[in-house]
């Protein structure tokens, strides 16, 4: 056994048994977590979603510059990582190394190895422009940060040098593979260093390099650069469909005593998960509507502070004793936090490893709401409408087909032997501005031939407000009253105007047992259109910015549809806002937020408005109820109102359909 | 303390009211029936007075048909002990209303302090506090929006112009509360739970002394309020205007 065997036997045993217990604690306050989360299903999904994710970066990609720069320093770990387990191998036994593999492909490796060493030094180069120089405010200062950089740089410059110096001293036969080792050898030897002082520095380097590998070994399990181990498995086990719906309370089962969470462990492992695969790139903070107008709600941070939470109480968690686990609402994570959220999910949609903010958030608030009735006073109100009249606002079911008037619009009662059923909504029933839309829509159903009826006063709210504020045991009363009735009608095909029925109808009630086809009204329009069905062929000469509902789109990824129907419409002209698609920014009303105050910061349907005044448009689009009430009130809070109208799909391709 | 909550059942305040075939009382079909408002500040001020004194209990009463039990589950829902239910028909008037909860917490061993609401929305009587007060034989304060309790009871009510007055009694007292007493409590879903199971006491009209004469008021005729007008608007020089509204005050409206 030579010096160096032995070295590295005590060195490397040490980091690594550090290392390995410093993680056998990480996983055993993950497995200590008490709520449930299945993910072992779709596996053939979730290695596709890894592979396209984890190898080929796609989420980081989302964003240009900075995911060139990760993808680099991912693919260069990967590939330098195989040349340090070589160097390991050959340190514990010297004629070990990874020559087998052939004489070509070895020097391929080592070339790409060269070249990857490189370019992570240009990339950690560019991460410290953009952390020191320009300085985006999502990333915050951290300490952390600073330090990975520095391990990175100081890795990546050992390597350089340890090859370097190898050259000069071993000339090994690889040596032109590997031409900027190669270079600086030749530096170095301009430099005057020879064969003999070149081993001696050889030795050196490599040493410095495996402590360097070995103390990063050591430092990651505390480190937010734990996510280098956690974003890969988090990426397999994160919720796979787009359309994800809220996760069901059994309300049966007598051996559940806590509804939602009242502390850090009534979350599940993958909620921990979560938090060791956040990196706090604050690309949630970027695009959260909450932040952005000063709420105290900051995603990143919510992340990270659950995460010390689950840290602070890691003695009481680890010893089962769950009941001296302390709040999950602390100094950190007030109240105030949670109930900003609306519930845009433009934070889980950003985050490059996956992270799920929102069921945190409806977690939290359905403990807040359902152990602890600790809720903004306003949502009281909006419940006991609910319970009495299935609708948030205070108006009678007597009158829920009132916006009807006129139309000659059946019931299923009257007449259930129909296309689809339209499901009006609490919003198109009693919103005097929405009941409009309804009539517009319903106008352009009989424009197109299409046989629909209404449930008219058997109606009630889907319960989508009280499942986002927190009240499940409300929502599924609601919910599981309308699947009563919707099976009683033997309904197959749905079509509503309100995104928030939408994704309850769709992606929800098939928990409760309601299994219906649901269309949005924008898709239905875009069918009907596309089916030769609705003609617009008068001109609508404006200029329309569409905005796009976040339980349209980033729920459900309905994009296209309402565009299509804008584009339809002769001589309309249809405009981005800058934030579109996945990176709109909500109207601030969704997550039940609709019916809440909103006292802190600037207000957010009026930052969403002014983004859509910028397109000068004439018209803003809205597929949404919600919000419409929104853009309304922004355009009129802003005095833009006699410039600038807010209309739905369904009125501009009714006004257009003779 | 043994402390007693009277609530009364009434239709949900968006309910269209429509009246029965012979116009004798409202048609009670497809109402959905709530906790009087008023009376959820009562069942509040009874749970915060439980809270600040161990070992006390709050019982709800009320006195009506079947149907009410459900107004008790909701009290018990939001935190009260127990339930009594005392059965009179659908058209017992504030006197018989009273008299059965009068009759009822004669039973009971000890009663040191009554909450009611200052009225029921349905009726607006604001008759049964003081009526059953009288019959249980305790005195009784209206229109309360704060007590300041004590050997005695402190009590803040509204009275007209928008003034207050102080008003002092003995224990046991009966106590109606006004809007502003407090803000009730929205009930948490395990005490839900646990109100399904709470036993509420069925009591009949004979077992508390009530009888069909304890009906004073019988309704013969109920009719609907005409149908809201469409507003008016008034234009004109600001001494014209006035002289118009004065003019429709007096001639239309026949107000002044």
């Amino acid at each position: 056994m030579t010096w160096q065997t032995f070295l590295f036997i005590l060195v490397a045993g040490g980091a690594f048994g550090y290392s390995g217990y410093r993680f056998s604690i990480l996983i055993r306050l993950l497995k200590a977590q008490k709520g449930q989360a299945n993910r072992l299903d779709q596996i053939p999904a979730r290695i596709g979603t890894t592979i396209l994710n984890v190898l080929g970066q796609k989420a980081v990609l989302q964003k240009k510059a900075v995911g060139i720069m990760h993808a680099t320093i991912f693919w260069g770990f990967i590939i330098i990582t195989i040349g340090t387990l070589e160097q390991f191998v050959s340190t514990l036994y010297a004629p070990a190394n990874f020559e087998f593999i052939g004489h070509t492909a070895y020097s391929g490796l080592v070339f790409i190895q060269d070249i990857l060493t490189v370019l992570v030094l240009a990339a950690v180069g560019y991460a410290c422009y953009r952390r020191y120089i320009v300085r985006p405010e999502a990333l915050g200062k951290s300490k952390d940060a600073d330090l990975v950089l520095a391990f990175t740089a100081s890795l990546m410059v050992a390597i350089l040098l340890m090859n370097g110096f190898h050259i000069l001293s071993a000339s090994p036969w690889y040596q032109d593979s590997m031409p900027f080792s190669k270079m600086l050898a030749m530096i170095l030897a301009g430099m005057g260093f020879g064969p003999g002082s070149s081993h001696v520095l050889w030795l050196v380097f490599k040493w410095i390099h495996m402590f360097l590998v070995l103390g990063f070994a050591m430092y990651i399990p505390g480190s937010k650069h734990l996510h280098v181990i956690a974003a890969g498995p988090n990426t397999f086990f994160k919720t796979i469909p787009r359309e994800k719906g809220m996760r069901p309370i059994n309300f049966e089962d007598e051996k559940v005593t806590q509804y939602g969470a009242a502390k850090v462990t009534d979350f599940s492992w993958k909620d921990t998960l979560d938090y060791y695969a956040c990196t706090e790139c604050g690309r949630c903070q970027e695009v959260c509507p909450a932040h952005n107008t000063q709420k105290p709600l900051n995603p990143k941070m919510l992340i990270k502070d659950l995460k010390e939470n689950l840290y602070r109480n890691k003695e009481k968690v680890l010893a089962g004793k769950y009941d001296e686990v302390t709040s999950v609402i602390d100094e950190n994570v007030t109240d105030d936090v949670i109930w900003a959220c609306t519930s845009c999910r433009a934070c889980e949609i950003a985050c490059p490893v996956f992270i799920e903010h929102t069921d945190k958030i409806y977690d939290i608030r359905r403990n807040l709401v359902m152990m602890e009735s600790r809720f903004p006073a306003e949502a009281q109100t909006i419940f006991k409408n609910m319970e009495t009249n299935a609708t948030p606002w205070a108006f009678s079911s007597a009158d829920r087909g009132k916006w009807s008037e006129g139309l000659s619009v059946r019931t299923m009662a009257e007449d259930p032997k129909v296309d689809v059923l339209l499901w009006v909504g609490c919003a198109g029933s009693y919103d005097d501005r929405n009941k409009k839309v309804l009539r517009s829509f319903s106008t352009l159903l009989k424009k197109a031939g299409v046989k629909f009826a209404i449930l008219g006063t058997e109606e009630q709210c889907t319960g989508d407000p009280a499942r986002r504020i927190g009240n499940e045991y409300l929502f599924q009363t609601l919910a599981k009253a309308n699947i009563e009735t919707l099976n009683r009608y033997e309904v197959k095909r749905i079509v509503t105007a309100c995104p928030h029925c939408f994704n309850s109808l769709k992606n929800e009630y098939k928990d409760f047992g309601g299994n219906y086809e649901v269309f949005h009204h924008s898709q239905y329009i875009a069918k009907l259109i596309g089916e030769g069905k609705l003609k617009p062929t008068k001109g609508v000469d404006e200029t329309i910015a569409y905005h796009d509902s976040c339980y349209l789109g980033r729920w459900n990824n309905v994009y296209e549809d309402p565009r299509q129907s804008i584009q339809a419409i002769p001589s309309a002209r249809l405009v981005e806002i800058k934030a579109n698609h996945d990176k709109s920014m909500c109207c601030g009303a969704g997550g039940g937020r609709m019916f809440l105050e909103e006292k802190i910061g600037k207000r957010v349907n009026i930052a969403r408005t002014e983004q859509a005044l910028e397109t000068k448009a004439s018209i803003v689009a809205a597929a949404c109820p919600f919000c419409m009430t929104m853009i309304t009130d922004g355009v009129k809070a802003k005095e833009m109102s006699d410039k600038v109208r807010v209309m739905d799909i369904a009125e501009l391709v009714d006004q257009a359909t003779p | 303390m043994n402390i007693y909550v009277c609530i009364k059942q009434v239709p949900d305040t968006e309910t269209k009211i429509k009246l029965n075939s012979d116009n004798t009382g409202i048609d009670t079909a497809g109402i959905k029936w709530i906790m009087s408002p008023y009376d959820e500040f009562a069942v509040e001020e009874a749970l915060r007075l439980r809270e600040k004194n161990a070992g006390s209990t709050v019982t709800v009463l009320s006195a009506g048909p079947a149907r009410v039990v459900e107004a008790i589950r909701t009290a018990l829902a939001m935190g009260a002990d127990h339930g009594i239910h005392v059965e009179i028909p659908e058209t017992a008037d504030s006197n018989m209303s009273a008299k059965a909860l009068a009759g009822a917490l004669k039973k009971e061993a000890k009663v040191d302090i009554v909450f009611t609401g200052k009225e029921a929305i349905d009726d607006g009587a604001a008759q049964v506090s003081q009526l059953a007060a009288e019959y249980f034989g305790i005195p009784c304060v209206t229109v309360v929006l704060g007590v300041e309790y004590g050997a005695s009871l402190k009590c803040k009510r509204e009275i007209e112009g928008g003034a207050f007055e102080m008003v002092e009694t003995p224990l046991p007292a009966w106590i109606a509360a006004q809007k502003g007493m407090n803000e009730p409590r929205y009930a948490s879903l395990p005490n839900i739970m646990k109100a399904k199971k709470k036993e509420v006491k069925a009591l009949k009209a004979a077992d508390v002394g009530v009888a069909d004469s304890d009906q004073k008021i019988r309704f013969k005729n109920f009719e609907l309020p005409p149908p809201k007008q469409a507003g008016k608007k008034i234009a004109g020089e600001p001494a014209a205007q006035a002289k118009e509204l004065v003019r429709l005050l007096h001639e239309e409206a026949k107000v002044v």
